[in-house]
């Protein structure tokens, strides 16, 4: 095993937030759940009279609600994990202990990148019950919970990825960390905020004929980036060869092999850094 | 055991090494000195194989530090600056992930770890956290680490910073001790009188270069026999000023310095030349309080060399 994975995890577990975070995870998600069920079976809000809801459309807002709570949850978190895993050892000094010893970039960065991938994999995985629960309700398939779930766990992975590129490239965890947040930021706002207004201006030039079938392709182009509708494409049946969730997680983990390889570069020129 | 050819190296175009050359050889203890900024550190990471350098060769055992950082890291130890510790690790557990980190086999690795914890006289508190341990304790664990692939070559950057009195003594013993079971070490320090009492030789660095002593030695050869000058630091009652004239018209003797009632002679020739001196000195009626002679410590070739009052 490589020694870096059994370093980082054994770190990663004395810390507080080792137990701190997947508790309170939990509970967030298990109160988004609780919110859906009673927004889409009670009146909540005073709006009037509910129809009487069919037990599939019950199961399948709670099953969104939870894996976009889970997916929000997620990403906020992995810069955490991942941004700081370089910058802690420049910080702390131990650097170039681990660079003049026999462990090679590959071996740092993937003892880096496992640790903090595992951990979010075990926020995911301890998720799966709640996420389950629409199994009882109906309307949501064994595919879809796979699909959601590998969606997930590459997104995770590519921003882990994005997060130790940050963390190779700065000196400090501070800045790091801002930076994969606004990564983050740039993927779930950005690429909406994006398309909507190349949308917005093809519309102009096309005038009030242009539909939008007719759109072409690089207007949507942003939104294979977007982590909400990747997932959102799972439950939506085109029949197409490639679907828009396959062309996103190809995107993805183009994204998290190119920032690994950035990383393990910067890692091997880091000794003005030490 | 290490080559040093034309060193260069520049951080954004500013000079760190410019044509630094050198050669120690194997089972030397060797140091480096000079004013901060001389590349006394750009030079160790470069041997280290943490820095590429921008021309110029440097070999460690023979393998070239760039071409075949491979092969020159088993060789090596490496002690940087600042070293850092993993604080929320066992003295155990690091011990375990370093000597993982350089592949030595499982069974190898108990014994080395034991013997490390042993030799460092760490083995009472293996199951302590890091940060528990004092300042001496943890760079005792540091060196421990170091030497736990048993490298050929240690490359120290400043080992004795922030360290007390007593830690320092106990840190050159241990490093004694290595270079006499045959290690060849390689240290810069700015503690002048800690490299003299353990050094063989020291080579002077300056703006990246190789500095040299007013008769132009770039590698000063310490711990000599028969020393060919000696220093005089004499103290006496009242006003120097006729024993610092008294001094001066001495035979071979220079006055260095003179300050209210002490003053710090040179003067050519061994022992024999600093007795004669002070017998002039007490014959012409001067009340010596107190007269210490000794060869010409590095801080005077530092002095001479980089030309500074206090190094």
């Amino acid at each position: 095993m490589n020694p870096m994975i059994r370093k980082e995890l054994r770190q990663r577990m004395r810390e507080r937030r080792g137990w701190v975070l997947p508790s309170l995870y939990l509970l967030v998600l298990s109160g988004a759940v609780a919110f859906a069920y009673f927004f889409k079976t009670q009146d909540l809000f005073g709006f009037g009279e509910l129809n009487e809801p069919q037990g599939a459309e019950v199961g399948v807002t709670i099953f969104l609600v939870s894996a976009y709570a889970q997916l929000t949850l997620l990403l906020l978190l992995a810069p955490v994990f991942s941004a700081g895993g370089l910058t802690i050892e420049k910080e702390q000094r131990t650097l170039a202990a681990l660079l003049t010893s026999l462990l090679t970039s590959a071996q740092i960065w993937w003892g880096k990148f496992i640790a903090s991938l595992l951990f979010l994999g075990l926020l995911l995985v301890s998720a799966l019950p709640v996420l389950s629960l629409a199994f009882a309700l109906g309307g949501v398939g064994w595919r879809e919970l796979i699909l959601v779930s590998v969606c997930t766990l590459v997104m995770l992975a590519s921003m882990c990825a994005v997060g130790l590129y940050c963390s190779s490239y700065f000196r400090r965890s501070v800045h790091s960390t801002a930076v994969s947040y606004a990564v983050v930021i740039a993927l779930t706002v950005l690429t909406f905020v994006a398309t909507t207004l190349m949308s917005w201006y093809w519309q102009q030039e096309a005038g009030p004929g242009g539909t939008e079938e007719e759109m072409p392709d690089y207007v949507a182009a942003p939104l294979y980036l977007n982590p909400y509708v990747m997932l959102f494409s799972v439950f939506v049946r085109s029949g197409d060869d490639y679907p828009f969730w396959a062309i996103s997680l190809k995107l993805f983990l183009a994204i998290a092999c190119l920032a690994a390889a950035l990383a393990m570069r910067n890692l091997e020129r880091s000794g003005e850094q030490v | 055991m290490i080559e040093i050819e034309e060193l260069r190296k520049s951080y954004n175009g500013q000079r760190a090494l410019d044509g630094f050359s050198l050669r120690v050889e194997e089972g030397e203890l060797f140091g480096l000195v000079g004013p901060n900024g001389a590349g006394k550190t750009t030079l160790i990471k470069i041997l280290a194989t943490l820095l590429p350098a921008d021309g110029g060769r440097a070999r460690v055992a023979g393998y070239d530090v760039a071409a075949a950082p491979r092969a020159v890291k088993p060789l090596i130890g490496y002690l940087p600056d600042v070293p850092g510790l993993y604080q929320d690790m066992r003295v155990s557990e690091f011990l375990e992930f370093f000597a993982d980190a350089f592949r030595l086999p499982r069974l190898r690795k108990r014994a080395v770890v034991e013997r490390a914890l042993e030799g460092s006289g760490l083995s009472e508190r293996r199951a302590a956290f890091v940060e528990t341990l004092s300042l001496g304790l943890k760079q005792r664990l540091l060196l421990a680490k170091t030497l736990l692939h048993e490298p050929r070559v240690l490359l120290l950057d400043e080992p004795a910073t922030g360290l007390d009195p007593l830690a320092r003594i106990e840190l050159r013993e241990h490093l004694k001790a290595l270079n006499r079971d045959g290690v060849t070490i390689f240290i810069s320090s700015h503690i002048l009188s800690d490299l003299e009492d353990i050094c063989s030789r020291v080579a002077l660095i300056a703006n990246g270069r190789n500095a040299a002593d007013v008769k132009g030695r770039t590698v000063l050869t310490l711990q000599e026999a028969v020393p060919p000058r000696v220093i005089c630091e004499i103290e006496v009652a009242g006003e120097a000023e006729g024993a610092a004239r008294l001094a001066g018209e001495f035979a071979g003797a220079r006055l260095l310095e003179h300050a209210g009632n002490r003053l710090r002679v040179e003067i050519a020739g061994g022992p024999e030349q600093a007795a004669a001196l002070l017998r002039h000195l007490v014959g012409s009626g001067v009340a010596v309080v107190r007269f210490d002679s000794r060869g010409p410590g590095l801080e005077e070739r530092y002095r001479e060399a980089f030309g500074g009052p206090r190094p």
